[in-house]
Protein backbone atom coordinates (compact mmCIF):
# COMPACT_ATOMS: atom_id res chain seq x y z
CA UNK A 1 0.00 0.00 0.00
CA UNK A 2 3.26 2.52 0.97
CA UNK A 3 4.66 1.40 -2.56
CA UNK A 4 1.06 2.42 -4.21
CA UNK A 5 1.16 5.63 -2.37
CA UNK A 6 5.13 6.72 -3.25
CA UNK A 7 4.31 5.87 -6.57
CA UNK A 8 1.48 8.00 -6.88
CA UNK A 9 3.03 11.05 -5.00
CA UNK A 10 5.88 10.23 -7.64
CA UNK A 11 3.76 10.65 -10.40
CA UNK A 12 1.73 13.38 -9.34
CA UNK A 13 5.21 15.49 -8.33
CA UNK A 14 6.36 14.73 -11.91
CA UNK A 15 3.16 16.20 -13.27
CA UNK A 16 3.42 18.81 -11.24
CA UNK A 17 6.78 19.69 -12.54
CA UNK A 18 6.16 19.06 -16.10
CA UNK A 19 3.43 21.97 -15.87
CA UNK A 20 6.21 24.07 -15.34
CA UNK A 21 8.86 22.93 -16.97
CA UNK A 22 8.04 25.25 -20.14
CA UNK A 23 8.15 28.38 -18.07
CA UNK A 24 11.31 27.38 -16.27
CA UNK A 25 13.44 27.27 -19.35
CA UNK A 26 11.97 30.14 -21.12
CA UNK A 27 13.02 31.63 -17.85
CA UNK A 28 16.68 31.26 -18.56
CA UNK A 29 16.77 31.79 -21.89
CA UNK A 30 16.29 35.86 -21.62
CA UNK A 31 20.02 35.58 -22.59
CA UNK A 32 21.29 33.03 -24.83
CA UNK A 33 22.27 29.54 -23.75
CA UNK A 34 23.30 26.23 -25.25
CA UNK A 35 22.09 22.78 -24.62
CA UNK A 36 24.36 22.06 -21.73
CA UNK A 37 24.44 25.39 -20.16
CA UNK A 38 21.01 25.68 -20.26
CA UNK A 39 20.56 21.93 -18.40
CA UNK A 40 23.41 23.11 -15.62
CA UNK A 41 21.53 26.44 -15.26
CA UNK A 42 18.25 24.97 -14.68
CA UNK A 43 19.92 22.52 -12.14
CA UNK A 44 21.72 25.20 -9.86
CA UNK A 45 18.61 26.38 -9.36
CA UNK A 46 17.12 23.65 -8.31
CA UNK A 47 15.32 22.43 -11.46
CA UNK A 48 17.17 19.55 -12.48
CA UNK A 49 15.77 18.12 -16.13
CA UNK A 50 16.78 15.21 -17.72
CA UNK A 51 18.76 15.69 -21.00
CA UNK A 52 16.25 13.83 -23.38
CA UNK A 53 13.58 16.26 -22.26
CA UNK A 54 15.14 19.38 -22.45
CA UNK A 55 16.68 19.10 -26.09
CA UNK A 56 13.73 18.12 -27.84
CA UNK A 57 11.52 20.84 -26.20
CA UNK A 58 13.88 23.49 -27.33
CA UNK A 59 13.42 22.11 -30.91
CA UNK A 60 10.02 21.99 -30.24
CA UNK A 61 9.67 25.28 -28.87
CA UNK A 62 11.89 27.03 -31.60
CA UNK A 63 9.70 25.21 -33.97
CA UNK A 64 6.17 26.82 -32.42
CA UNK A 65 8.07 30.57 -32.86
CA UNK A 66 9.45 31.03 -29.55
CA UNK A 67 13.26 30.78 -29.80
CA UNK A 68 15.85 32.00 -31.89
CA UNK A 69 18.92 29.91 -32.50
CA UNK A 70 22.52 29.93 -33.85
CA UNK A 71 25.14 28.36 -34.28
CA UNK A 72 28.65 29.43 -32.33
CA UNK A 73 32.21 28.85 -32.40
CA UNK A 74 33.91 30.04 -29.35
CA UNK A 75 35.54 26.91 -27.20
CA UNK A 76 35.37 23.25 -28.24
CA UNK A 77 32.90 22.14 -30.70
CA UNK A 78 30.36 24.27 -32.33
CA UNK A 79 27.07 25.15 -30.61
CA UNK A 80 23.95 25.65 -31.14
CA UNK A 81 22.29 29.03 -28.93
CA UNK A 82 18.94 29.35 -28.17
CA UNK A 83 17.43 32.75 -27.06
CA UNK A 84 14.05 34.20 -26.55
CA UNK A 85 12.66 36.13 -29.53
CA UNK A 86 9.98 38.26 -29.61
CA UNK A 87 7.13 36.30 -29.71
CA UNK A 88 8.72 33.79 -26.95
CA UNK A 89 9.34 37.25 -24.85
CA UNK A 90 5.58 38.04 -24.56
CA UNK A 91 4.99 34.84 -24.27
CA UNK A 92 6.87 34.77 -21.04
CA UNK A 93 5.67 37.37 -19.46
CA UNK A 94 1.90 36.67 -20.12
CA UNK A 95 3.11 32.56 -18.78
CA UNK A 96 4.78 34.95 -15.74
CA UNK A 97 1.96 37.01 -14.86
CA UNK A 98 -0.45 33.92 -14.74
CA UNK A 99 2.14 32.07 -13.00
CA UNK A 100 2.62 34.49 -10.07
CA UNK A 101 -1.39 34.92 -9.92
CA UNK A 102 -1.14 30.96 -9.94
CA UNK A 103 1.07 31.02 -6.69
CA UNK A 104 -0.61 33.51 -4.78
CA UNK A 105 -3.84 31.35 -5.18
CA UNK A 106 -2.22 28.00 -4.45
CA UNK A 107 -0.60 29.55 -1.30
CA UNK A 108 -4.26 30.91 -0.20
CA UNK A 109 -5.49 27.25 -0.52
CA UNK A 110 -2.67 25.47 0.77
CA UNK A 111 -2.41 27.99 4.36
CA UNK B 1 36.72 1.87 -28.29
CA UNK B 2 37.33 5.87 -26.93
CA UNK B 3 34.93 7.67 -25.41
CA UNK B 4 34.59 9.91 -27.72
CA UNK B 5 33.97 7.07 -30.30
CA UNK B 6 31.47 5.88 -28.63
CA UNK B 7 29.52 8.93 -28.45
CA UNK B 8 29.92 9.29 -32.30
CA UNK B 9 28.61 6.22 -32.48
CA UNK B 10 25.69 6.39 -30.51
CA UNK B 11 24.74 10.07 -32.36
CA UNK B 12 25.14 8.17 -35.82
CA UNK B 13 22.92 5.60 -34.64
CA UNK B 14 20.55 8.34 -33.76
CA UNK B 15 20.53 10.53 -36.97
CA UNK B 16 19.97 7.60 -39.08
CA UNK B 17 16.62 7.27 -37.14
CA UNK B 18 15.58 10.94 -37.67
CA UNK B 19 13.87 12.60 -40.68
CA UNK B 20 16.93 13.55 -43.01
CA UNK B 21 15.58 17.67 -42.68
CA UNK B 22 16.62 17.69 -39.30
CA UNK B 23 19.23 15.05 -39.65
CA UNK B 24 22.59 16.91 -39.52
CA UNK B 25 21.08 20.00 -36.92
CA UNK B 26 20.13 17.45 -34.54
CA UNK B 27 22.95 14.64 -34.89
CA UNK B 28 25.43 18.26 -34.63
CA UNK B 29 23.76 19.26 -31.64
CA UNK B 30 23.52 16.15 -30.04
CA UNK B 31 26.72 15.61 -30.19
CA UNK B 32 27.70 18.71 -28.94
CA UNK B 33 25.92 18.58 -25.72
CA UNK B 34 26.99 14.34 -25.68
CA UNK B 35 30.56 15.69 -25.46
CA UNK B 36 30.46 18.76 -22.99
CA UNK B 37 28.40 16.47 -20.47
CA UNK B 38 31.20 13.98 -20.48
CA UNK B 39 33.87 16.37 -20.47
CA UNK B 40 31.98 17.74 -17.16
CA UNK B 41 31.47 14.02 -15.96
CA UNK B 42 35.31 13.49 -16.28
CA UNK B 43 36.03 17.12 -14.40
CA UNK B 44 33.92 15.71 -11.65
CA UNK B 45 35.42 12.32 -11.73
CA UNK B 46 39.10 14.04 -11.63
CA UNK B 47 40.07 12.29 -14.37
CA UNK B 48 39.82 11.82 -18.67
CA UNK B 49 36.79 10.63 -20.01
CA UNK B 50 36.52 7.09 -20.25
CA UNK B 51 34.36 4.58 -21.80
CA UNK B 52 32.31 3.46 -18.47
CA UNK B 53 31.55 7.28 -18.23
CA UNK B 54 30.54 7.39 -22.06
CA UNK B 55 28.37 4.44 -21.59
CA UNK B 56 26.65 5.70 -18.26
CA UNK B 57 25.86 8.90 -20.17
CA UNK B 58 24.13 7.62 -23.20
CA UNK B 59 22.09 4.94 -21.22
CA UNK B 60 21.19 7.53 -19.22
CA UNK B 61 19.90 9.72 -22.39
CA UNK B 62 17.81 6.81 -23.91
CA UNK B 63 17.81 4.22 -26.35
CA UNK B 64 18.02 5.24 -30.08
CA UNK B 65 14.42 4.89 -30.69
CA UNK B 66 13.25 6.31 -27.77
CA UNK B 67 15.52 9.53 -28.37
CA UNK B 68 13.96 9.87 -31.81
CA UNK B 69 10.01 9.54 -30.78
CA UNK B 70 10.80 12.27 -28.39
CA UNK B 71 12.04 14.42 -30.86
CA UNK B 72 9.44 13.87 -33.74
CA UNK B 73 5.91 15.63 -33.55
CA UNK B 74 3.42 14.84 -31.27
CA UNK B 75 0.68 12.20 -33.26
CA UNK B 76 -2.89 12.25 -32.68
CA UNK B 77 -5.32 9.66 -31.70
CA UNK B 78 -6.48 7.40 -34.19
CA UNK B 79 -9.04 6.36 -31.68
CA UNK B 80 -10.21 8.86 -28.66
CA UNK B 81 -9.21 7.50 -25.64
CA UNK B 82 -12.81 8.20 -24.28
CA UNK B 83 -13.68 5.78 -26.99
CA UNK B 84 -10.97 3.14 -26.34
CA UNK B 85 -12.95 0.98 -23.73
CA UNK B 86 -16.03 1.17 -26.54
CA UNK B 87 -13.99 -0.01 -29.11
CA UNK B 88 -12.72 -2.92 -27.42
CA UNK B 89 -15.81 -3.83 -26.17
CA UNK B 90 -17.45 -3.73 -29.64
CA UNK B 91 -14.78 -4.89 -31.65
CA UNK B 92 -14.59 -8.56 -28.80
CA UNK B 93 -18.40 -8.69 -29.02
CA UNK B 94 -18.28 -8.57 -33.41
CA UNK B 95 -15.25 -11.22 -32.89
CA UNK B 96 -16.55 -13.55 -30.78
CA UNK B 97 -20.17 -13.42 -32.40
CA UNK B 98 -19.08 -14.37 -35.54
CA UNK B 99 -16.85 -16.90 -33.92
CA UNK B 100 -19.40 -17.78 -31.87
CA UNK B 101 -21.91 -18.24 -34.81
CA UNK B 102 -19.17 -20.08 -37.37
CA UNK B 103 -17.18 -22.20 -35.23
CA UNK B 104 -19.63 -24.92 -33.66
CA UNK B 105 -19.59 -25.81 -37.66
CA UNK B 106 -16.28 -27.51 -37.35
CA UNK B 107 -17.28 -29.30 -33.87
CA UNK B 108 -20.56 -30.36 -36.13
CA UNK B 109 -18.54 -31.93 -38.89
CA UNK B 110 -19.66 -29.79 -41.83
CA UNK B 111 -16.61 -27.96 -42.26
CA UNK B 112 -12.65 -28.29 -41.22
CA UNK B 113 -10.93 -25.75 -38.53
CA UNK B 114 -8.19 -24.85 -41.99
CA UNK B 115 -11.96 -24.11 -44.18
CA UNK B 116 -13.32 -22.08 -41.16
CA UNK B 117 -9.93 -20.31 -40.30
CA UNK B 118 -9.35 -18.62 -43.78
CA UNK B 119 -12.92 -17.80 -44.60
CA UNK B 120 -15.33 -16.65 -40.87
CA UNK B 121 -12.41 -17.04 -38.48
CA UNK B 122 -9.93 -14.74 -39.73
CA UNK B 123 -12.32 -12.53 -41.43
CA UNK B 124 -13.56 -11.90 -38.49
CA UNK B 125 -10.84 -9.46 -37.77
CA UNK B 126 -12.32 -7.81 -40.62
CA UNK B 127 -14.43 -6.04 -37.77
CA UNK B 128 -11.34 -4.57 -35.44
CA UNK B 129 -10.25 -3.00 -38.61
CA UNK B 130 -13.92 -1.45 -39.80
CA UNK B 131 -14.15 0.24 -36.27
CA UNK B 132 -10.90 1.31 -36.36
CA UNK B 133 -11.91 3.47 -39.44
CA UNK B 134 -15.72 4.04 -37.73
CA UNK B 135 -13.55 5.77 -34.38
CA UNK B 136 -10.76 7.27 -36.43
CA UNK B 137 -13.57 9.37 -38.50
CA UNK B 138 -15.47 9.63 -35.37
CA UNK B 139 -11.95 11.47 -33.96
CA UNK B 140 -11.28 13.46 -37.08
CA UNK B 141 -14.30 14.71 -36.90
CA UNK B 142 -13.91 16.22 -33.25
CA UNK B 143 -10.35 17.40 -34.14
CA UNK B 144 -11.20 19.29 -36.91
CA UNK B 145 -14.19 20.80 -35.17
CA UNK B 146 -13.45 21.35 -31.48
CA UNK B 147 -15.85 22.97 -29.14
CA UNK B 148 -15.66 26.68 -29.65
CA UNK B 149 -14.93 28.79 -26.15
CA UNK B 150 -17.49 30.77 -26.63
CA UNK B 151 -20.57 28.77 -27.98
CA UNK B 152 -19.49 25.81 -25.91
CA UNK B 153 -20.51 23.90 -29.00
CA UNK B 154 -18.60 22.26 -31.86
CA UNK B 155 -19.66 23.91 -35.63
CA UNK B 156 -22.27 22.28 -37.52
CA UNK B 157 -23.86 20.42 -34.36
CA UNK B 158 -27.26 20.63 -33.87
CA UNK B 159 -27.37 20.02 -29.90
CA UNK B 160 -26.68 23.30 -27.88
CA UNK B 161 -26.86 22.19 -24.39
CA UNK B 162 -28.34 20.43 -21.57
CA UNK B 163 -32.38 21.26 -22.39
CA UNK B 164 -35.12 20.89 -19.34
CA UNK B 165 -37.79 18.03 -20.15
CA UNK B 166 -40.08 20.82 -19.81
CA UNK B 167 -42.58 23.18 -21.81
CA UNK B 168 -42.26 25.74 -19.34
CA UNK B 169 -39.05 27.69 -20.01
CA UNK B 170 -38.59 30.41 -23.16
CA UNK B 171 -36.42 28.87 -25.76
CA UNK B 172 -34.81 31.97 -26.25
CA UNK B 173 -32.80 31.85 -23.29
CA UNK B 174 -30.59 29.43 -25.20
CA UNK B 175 -28.63 30.21 -27.65
CA UNK B 176 -30.26 28.34 -30.75
CA UNK B 177 -28.13 26.93 -33.96
CA UNK B 178 -27.32 29.29 -37.05
CA UNK B 179 -29.91 28.95 -39.62
CA UNK B 180 -27.45 28.34 -42.32
CA UNK B 181 -26.10 25.45 -40.41
CA UNK B 182 -29.48 23.77 -39.94
CA UNK B 183 -30.97 23.93 -43.37
CA UNK B 184 -27.47 22.57 -44.65
CA UNK B 185 -28.00 19.88 -42.27
CA UNK B 186 -31.45 19.19 -43.31
CA UNK B 187 -30.47 19.33 -46.80
CA UNK B 188 -28.01 16.49 -46.10
CA UNK B 189 -29.93 14.77 -44.32
CA UNK B 190 -33.04 14.85 -47.07
CA UNK B 191 -30.18 14.17 -49.77
CA UNK B 192 -29.29 11.18 -48.42
CA UNK B 193 -32.85 9.76 -47.90
CA UNK B 194 -33.16 10.98 -51.29
CA UNK B 195 -30.01 8.52 -52.15
CA UNK B 196 -31.14 5.88 -50.13
CA UNK B 197 -34.42 5.76 -52.29
CA UNK B 198 -32.95 5.50 -55.25
CA UNK B 199 -29.03 4.88 -55.47
CA UNK B 200 -29.11 3.82 -59.03
CA UNK B 201 -30.68 7.00 -59.90
CA UNK B 202 -28.33 8.99 -58.32
CA UNK B 203 -25.27 7.55 -58.95
CA UNK B 204 -26.72 7.37 -62.66
CA UNK B 205 -25.70 11.06 -62.64
CA UNK B 206 -22.39 10.20 -62.25
CA UNK B 207 -21.62 7.02 -63.76
CA UNK B 208 -22.56 5.35 -67.38
CA UNK B 209 -24.26 2.54 -65.94
CA UNK B 210 -25.37 2.44 -62.56
CA UNK B 211 -27.32 -0.64 -62.71
CA UNK B 212 -25.21 -2.60 -60.10
CA UNK B 213 -26.77 -0.18 -57.74
CA UNK B 214 -30.32 -1.33 -58.14
CA UNK B 215 -32.49 -2.82 -55.10
CA UNK B 216 -33.62 -6.29 -55.30
CA UNK B 217 -37.43 -6.73 -56.33
CA UNK B 218 -38.96 -7.58 -53.61
CA UNK B 219 -36.57 -5.24 -51.59
CA UNK B 220 -38.03 -2.81 -53.28
CA UNK B 221 -41.50 -3.20 -53.45
CA UNK B 222 -42.28 -4.56 -49.62
CA UNK B 223 -39.53 -2.31 -47.25
CA UNK B 224 -38.50 0.04 -49.21
CA UNK B 225 -41.26 2.43 -48.94
CA UNK B 226 -41.68 1.90 -44.97
CA UNK B 227 -37.97 2.80 -44.78
CA UNK B 228 -38.45 5.82 -46.71
CA UNK B 229 -41.46 6.67 -44.59
CA UNK B 230 -39.43 6.41 -40.95
CA UNK B 231 -36.57 8.41 -42.46
CA UNK B 232 -39.46 10.98 -43.82
CA UNK B 233 -40.29 11.17 -40.17
CA UNK B 234 -37.29 11.45 -38.52
CA UNK B 235 -36.46 14.02 -40.76
CA UNK B 236 -39.70 16.03 -40.40
CA UNK B 237 -39.08 15.67 -36.41
CA UNK B 238 -35.75 16.96 -36.72
CA UNK B 239 -37.16 20.00 -38.67
CA UNK B 240 -40.02 20.48 -35.63
CA UNK B 241 -37.10 20.42 -32.98
CA UNK B 242 -35.20 23.02 -34.58
CA UNK B 243 -38.30 25.23 -35.10
CA UNK B 244 -38.60 24.69 -31.18
CA UNK B 245 -35.74 22.92 -28.86
CA UNK B 246 -38.22 22.58 -25.96
CA UNK B 247 -38.08 19.04 -25.00
CA UNK B 248 -41.74 17.10 -24.10
CA UNK B 249 -41.93 13.39 -22.62
CA UNK B 250 -43.95 12.59 -25.91
CA UNK B 251 -41.53 13.93 -28.58
CA UNK B 252 -38.36 12.04 -27.07
CA UNK B 253 -40.79 8.72 -27.18
CA UNK B 254 -41.80 9.28 -30.39
CA UNK B 255 -38.02 10.48 -31.90
CA UNK B 256 -36.79 6.94 -29.68
CA UNK B 257 -39.74 5.41 -31.37
CA UNK B 258 -38.99 6.13 -34.66
CA UNK B 259 -34.92 5.60 -34.73
CA UNK B 260 -35.66 1.68 -33.09
CA UNK B 261 -38.31 1.29 -35.68
CA UNK B 262 -35.90 2.41 -38.54
CA UNK B 263 -33.41 -0.17 -36.91
CA UNK B 264 -35.32 -2.88 -36.07
CA UNK B 265 -36.57 -2.70 -40.11
CA UNK B 266 -33.07 -1.97 -41.12
CA UNK B 267 -32.26 -5.27 -38.76
CA UNK B 268 -34.88 -7.54 -40.78
CA UNK B 269 -33.78 -6.06 -44.41
CA UNK B 270 -30.27 -6.76 -43.51
CA UNK B 271 -30.45 -10.08 -42.65
CA UNK B 272 -33.65 -11.61 -44.15
CA UNK B 273 -33.83 -9.78 -47.48
CA UNK B 274 -32.00 -9.54 -50.07
CA UNK B 275 -31.15 -5.64 -50.64
CA UNK B 276 -29.47 -5.46 -53.78
CA UNK B 277 -29.89 -7.59 -56.79
CA UNK B 278 -26.11 -7.75 -57.47
CA UNK B 279 -24.46 -10.30 -54.66
CA UNK B 280 -21.80 -8.07 -55.64
CA UNK B 281 -22.93 -5.23 -54.02
CA UNK B 282 -25.29 -7.16 -51.52
CA UNK B 283 -22.65 -8.80 -49.41
CA UNK B 284 -20.70 -5.53 -48.39
CA UNK B 285 -23.36 -2.75 -48.05
CA UNK B 286 -24.89 -5.56 -45.59
CA UNK B 287 -21.24 -6.13 -44.00
CA UNK B 288 -21.21 -1.97 -43.18
CA UNK B 289 -24.67 -2.09 -42.31
CA UNK B 290 -23.91 -4.43 -39.83
CA UNK B 291 -21.91 -1.93 -38.04
CA UNK B 292 -24.25 0.83 -38.28
CA UNK B 293 -26.82 -1.80 -37.02
CA UNK B 294 -24.23 -3.08 -33.87
CA UNK B 295 -23.49 1.00 -33.15
CA UNK B 296 -26.89 2.30 -33.10
CA UNK B 297 -28.13 -0.83 -31.14
CA UNK B 298 -25.67 0.30 -28.40
CA UNK B 299 -26.99 3.77 -28.16
CA UNK B 300 -30.74 2.38 -27.89
CA UNK B 301 -29.48 -0.08 -24.89
CA UNK B 302 -27.99 3.12 -23.56
CA UNK B 303 -30.90 5.40 -24.06
CA UNK B 304 -32.63 3.00 -22.34
CA UNK B 305 -30.55 2.84 -19.13
CA UNK B 306 -30.04 5.79 -19.01
CA UNK B 307 -33.63 6.78 -19.24
CA UNK B 308 -34.78 4.52 -15.81
CA UNK B 309 -31.34 5.83 -14.08
CA UNK B 310 -33.27 8.59 -11.49
CA UNK B 311 -30.42 9.94 -8.58
CA UNK B 312 -31.45 8.38 -5.58
CA UNK B 313 -31.01 9.71 -2.25
CA UNK B 314 -28.13 8.13 -0.02
CA UNK B 315 -29.64 5.33 2.50
CA UNK B 316 -29.35 6.85 5.99
CA UNK B 317 -27.98 4.93 8.56
CA UNK B 318 -28.89 5.13 11.83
Amino acid sequence: MVAIRDSNAQKLETELRRGVLVLAVLSRLRTAQYGYSLRQALAEEGMPIEEGTLYPLLRRLEEQGLLASDWRIEEGPPRRYYKLNAKGARLYDELTTNWRGLVKTMDRLLD
Amino acid sequence: MQAQELIESYVDDVARRLPRKVRNDVGLELRALLGDQLKAAAAEAGCQPDERMAIDLVHRFGRPDDVVSSYRERGFNLIEPGDAPLFVKLATICVGLQWALTLPAVFAGTSTFSAWWVSWGFGALAWPGALVLWFAAAAWVRRVSPVDPDTRRRPWTHWIFWLPMSEDWQPTLVRRPGAREVKLQIALAALATGFFAAPAWFLDLFVADASWARYDGDFGRWLLAPLIGLMVARLALFVAITADPRRRAPTEKLRFGLWAALVGLLYWSAFSWTIFAAPAVDAPFKAWLSVFLLVNTLQIVAWLRRARTRVRAPASRA
